[in-house]
C-alpha cells in the first residue's frame, strides 16, 4: 500500500484536511489550457547554465581536455607502439628513450652518459657520440685519467650482442626505437605506460560507477524513508567507514591475489559511503518541498518521486564525487604497488611502473620519469576537472 | 558533552572490535601459514633449511599456538593475552623474541619521521594559508595557489623519487638513504630530511588551501566588519575572529592528514630504506610471521582510530553544533 507519509507528517496542513476520507479527493479538471508568460530573455535551463559556467572557467576546460587526452591515450596508446605490452627483448634491457625525428635534435636519441677510464676509450668507438668531460680519479696509485662519454646505447647493445643478432635471437637494435625506453625485461615502456594508464583508468571508472550505484540506492532509501532504517544504516555506515582501509587492503590482496577484481572489491568496501551520505542529505533537504508534495498528491509512486523529482537535485554532488573518486583510486593503487601489492604481471598499472622506475631510479632515471609525469597529470587534471564541475553545479555560485 | 563523548567512545570500541575480528579472520584464512611451510619443506625459512621436523614437533607447535582449535577460540585467547599486554612472539623474523620487543626496535624511527613531519607541516601550512588569504589575488597568491594544486596532485612517492634523484644523487646535498646510526643524532636527522620533505608537501598544500578558503570567507563576513567597527585593529580582528573561525575545520583536517602521513610513510620508508614499522609489516607478511603482522596491523589501527576519536572530541569541544549532533543541511 502506498501511504502518503509526507501528508500525514505535514504539520502545516489543517486537521480537517488530513482527516478527509480518501473518496472525497477529486482531481481538478482544468477547462482551459494555462500558459506561462512569455520569457523576456532567452530561457536558460539548468543544464545550459551549468555548461556556461563550466566553459567560463578556463582551467576546468584545459583540465577536461587533458582528461580526454589521457583517456584517449589509454585506449589507443598501447597500439601506437610497434611492440606489444608483453613483448620481451632479453638483450635490449633498460635502453634509454629514442624517437625517430627527435633524435636529430639531441633529445630522445637513445644516448646515455658513462664514466670510463681514458685508456679504455678504443673499446667504446662503436657507440661513441661525444666526450663530455675529462677528469681524474684520485686513488692510492695516484691520479687515473677518466672520461665521461656520451654513447649511443642502441649501438652499444648491437655491438655487445652481435652474436645473438647474427643468430637471429635478438633483433638488430640499431634501427629500433623504444620511444620511452625499455625496462629490465626489454619491454617497450611506451606501450606499457599507456596500458598501465588504461588499467588504472578502468579501475578508477568502474569503482566510481559501482560505488555510485550502491550509494545511490542506499542513500536515497535512507534519505527518503528516514526513521529506523536510516538510523541503523547510519550506524553501519559509520562503523564500516572508520575501518582503516590499508590493513584491509594488504590482507585482501594477499588473500585474493592482486587482480583488478580484488582491488575493485577493496575500493567498494568504503567507497559507496560518501556517495550514500551525499545523496541522503539531498533527499532530506528536498523531500519536504512543495513540488514533491504536489507530485505526491497527484498520486506519484515513491520510485517516481525519488528519481524524477528529488534525485536530479543531487546530480551535481554525485557527478563531482564520481570525478574525484578516480584520482583517489589511482593514488591508492599506486601506494599499494609500492608495498609490493600492485596489479600482478603481465599487465602493468601505473603504480607498478612507478615502483619499477623507483627500483632503477639512480642508474636509469628515465624509467620513472614518464609514469611519474602521467600520474601527476592524471591526478591534477581529474582534481581540477572535479573541482570545476563542483563549482559549475553549485547553484550558490550562480550569477 | 558527556553524552557525546560516551557515544563517540562506544562507536570507537565497536569499530575497533569489528576491525580486529575482520583482520584476525582474514589473516587466519591466508592459505600459506607457517605451519604448512614447515611441513612442506621440513624446515622453517631461515631455520637452516632442511631441518627435520617430526610429527611430534608439529603437534607441539599446534598445541602451543592453539592452531588446532577453531578460530573463534583462538580469537578469544588472543584477546585475553592482548588485554594482559602479551602480544605473542615473533616466529620467523626474530624467532622467539616477544613481538613488543621487535616492534619497539622499529617504532621509534617511524614515530620520529611522523612527528617531525607534523612539526613541519603545521607552521608552514599556517604561514602559507594566512599569507595567501591576506594577499589574495596578488602574484604571490597566484604562484602559491598553483603550487598548492600541483602538490595536492603529486603523490608523495613521486615527490620522494624527485628529491632522491636530484637533491641526493645528482647534487649530493643529502644522503640517498637513511643513515644507519643507532640513536637520533645530527647525521641521522640530516638523512631524515628528504623523507620528511617528501611527506610534507601534500599536507602543507592541503592546509594552505583549506585555510585560504576559510579565511577569505571570514574576511568578507559581517562579524569582521563588526570587529573593526568596535575599534579592533585589523590584526586583532584577524587573530581573534577570522582565524578562530577557521580553526574548527583546520583541526579536523590536521588530524585527518596525520593519518594520511602515517600510511603514506609506508611507501616513503620503503623508498629511503628506513627500518620502521612498514618494513616489519611487509617482511612479516612475506615470511608468514603472522603474530607479528597481526600486532603491527593492530598498532596501525589503534593509532588511526585514536586520532579519529581525538579529532571527534576536539571538534566537539570547540564547536557545540557538532556535539549536539546538528547537521547544517537538515
Amino acid at each position: 500500500m502506498n501511504k502518503p507519509i509526507l501528508l500525514e507528517n505535514d504539520k502545516h496542513l489543517s486537521n480537517e484536511l488530513l482527516s478527509l476520507p480518501a473518496d472525497q479527493f477529486k482531481l481538478v479538471v482544468r477547462e482551459e489550457q494555462i500558459y506561462d508568460a512569455e520569457f523576456k530573455t532567452e530561457p536558460v535551463s539548468y543544464g545550459k547554465d551549468v555548461w556556461r559556467r563550466f566553459v567560463r572557467s578556463r582551467v576546468t576546460v584545459v583540465a577536461a581536455i587533458f582528461v580526454l587526452a589521457i583517456v584517449i591515450m589509454g585506449v589507443i596508446g598501447p597500439h601506437l607502439s610497434q611492440y606489444t605490452v608483453t613483448e620481451q627483448h632479453w638483450d635490449l634491457t633498460r635502453l634509454p628513450p629514442r624517437v625517430p625525428g627527435l633524435e636529430n635534435f639531441g633529445i630522445f636519441d637513445g644516448t646515455a652518459i658513462r664514466e670510463i677510464q681514458a685508456v679504455n676509450l678504443p673499446n667504446w668507438e662503436h657507440a661513441l657520440v661525444e666526450i663530455v668531460e675529462e677528469f681524474n680519479h684520485y686513488g692510492r696509485t695516484g691520479a687515473t685519467p677518466f672520461l665521461r662519454i656520451r654513447i649511443n646505447e642502441y649501438h652499444h647493445a648491437a655491438y655487445v650482442f652481435a652474436d645473438n643478432i647474427e643468430a637471429g635471437i635478438t633483433p638488430d637494435p640499431t634501427d629500433m626505437y623504444f620511444w620511452f625506453g625499455s625496462d629490465q625485461l626489454g619491454r617497450c615502456l611506451f606501450a606499457r605506460l599507456w596500458q598501465g594508464t588504461r588499467v588504472s583508468l578502468i579501475l578508477g571508472f568502474s569503482v566510481a560507477l559501482i560505488n555510485l550505484s550502491i550509494g545511490l540506492i542506499i542513500g536515497s532509501m535512507c534519505g527518503y524513508y528516514g526513521g529506523k532504517f536510516d538510523m541503523i544504516m547510519q550506524r553501519i555506515m559509520e562503523t564500516i567507514g572508520s575501518i582503516p582501509l590499508i590493513p584491509m587492503a594488504i590482507l585482501l590482496i594477499i588473500l585474493m591475489g592482486s587482480s583488478l577484481r580484488s582491488l575493485l572489491l577493496l575500493f567498494l568496501i568504503q567507497g559507496w559511503i560518501s556517495v550514500a551520505n551525499g545523496v541522503r542529505v539531498q533527499f532530506y533537504r528536498f523531500k519536504s518541498r512543495e513540488y514533491v508534495l504536489a507530485s505526491r498528491t497527484m498520486g506519484a509512486k515513491d520510485i517516481r518521486v525519488m528519481f524524477k523529482h528529488i534525485l536530479p537535485n543531487a546530480a551535481g554532488t554525485i557527478i563531482t564525487a564520481v570525478a574525484l573518486v578516480v584520482p583517489s583510486v589511482i593514488f591508492m593503487e599506486a601506494l599499494l604497488a609500492y608495498l609490493g601489492l600492485g596489479i600482478e604481471a603481465p599487465n602493468p598499472s601505473i603504480g607498478v611502473l612507478l615502483l619499477n622506475g623507483q627500483q632503477n631510479l639512480l642508474a636509469y632515471p628515465f624509467m620513472i620519469v614518464f609514469p611519474g609525469i602521467v600520474i601527476v597529470l592524471l591526478m591534477l587534471s581529474f582534481n581540477l576537472f572535479g573541482n570545476g564541475m563542483r563549482d559549475a553545479f553549485n547553484p550558490a555560485l550562480r550569477k | 558533552m558527556v553524552r557525546y563523548t560516551l557515544q563517540r567512545i562506544l562507536a570507537l570500541v565497536l569499530t575497533f572490535f569489528v576491525t580486529m575480528v575482520i583482520i584476525f579472520f582474514l589473516i587466519n584464512s591466508l592459505p600459506n601459514t607457517l605451519l604448512s611451510t614447515l611441513i612442506d619443506f621440513g624446515g622453517g625459512p631461515g631455520g637452516g633449511g632442511g631441518a627435520h621436523v617430526t610429527e611430534h614437533t608439529v603437534e607441539a607447535l599446534m598445541e602451543r599456538f592453539r592452531w588446532d582449535q577453531p578460530l573463534p577460540v583462538q580469537f578469544y585467547y588472543m584477546m585475553v593475552s592482548y588485554l594482559q599486554l602479551d602480544f605473542g612472539i615473533s616466529l620467523v623474523i626474530r624467532a622467539n623474541v616477544p613481538v613488543q620487543e621487535v616492534l619497539m626496535q622499529h617504532l621509534p624511527v617511524t614515530i620520529q619521521l611522523n612527528l617531525f613531519t607534523l612539526l613541519l607541516i603545521v607552521p608552514f601550512g599556517l604561514f602559507f594559508g594566512i599569507t595567501t588569504a591576506l594577499l589574495k589575488d596578488t602574484v604571490y597568491d597566484h604562484a602559491a595557489s598553483s603550487l598548492v594544486v600541483l602538490f595536492i596532485s603529486a603523490p608523495p612517492f613521486v615527490v620522494a623519487a624527485l628529491l632522491q634523484y636530484f637533491l641526493a644523487f645528482r647534487l649530493g646535498w643529502f644522503p640517498i638513504i637513511l643513515a644507519p646510526e643507532a640513536t637520533l643524532n645530527w647525521t641521522r636527522f640530516y638523512s631524515m630530511i628528504l623523507p620528511i620533505l617528501a611527506l610534507s608537501f601534500f599536507p602543507i598544500a592541503n592546509i594552505t588551501r583549506l585555510l585560504r578558503a576559510e579565511l577569505t570567507e571570514a574576511l568578507t563576513s559581517d562579524f569582521m566588519l563588526l570587529a573593526r567597527a568596535k575599534g579592533q585593529t585589523y590584526r586583532q580582528a584577524i587573530v581573534g575572529h577570522a582565524l578562530r573561525n577557521a580553526c574548527v575545520p583546520l583541526i579536523g583536517m590536521i588530524l585527518f592528514l596525520f593519518i594520511g602521513i602515517l600510511w603514506g610513510s609506508i611507501a616513503i620508508e620503503e623508498i629511503f630504506s628506513i627500518p620502521g614499522m612498514s618494513r616489519i609489516l611487509i617482511r612479516s607478511i612475506n615470511v608468514h610471521d603472522y603474530q607479528l603482522t597481526l600486532a603491527t596491523l593492530y598498532f596501525y589501527v589503534v593509532v588511526t582510530l585514536s586520532f579519529s576519536i581525538i579529532a571527534d572530541l576536539a571538534l566537539g569541544i570547540i564547536d557545540p553544533r557538532i556535539r549536539m549532533g546538528g547537521r547544517k543541511d537538515e
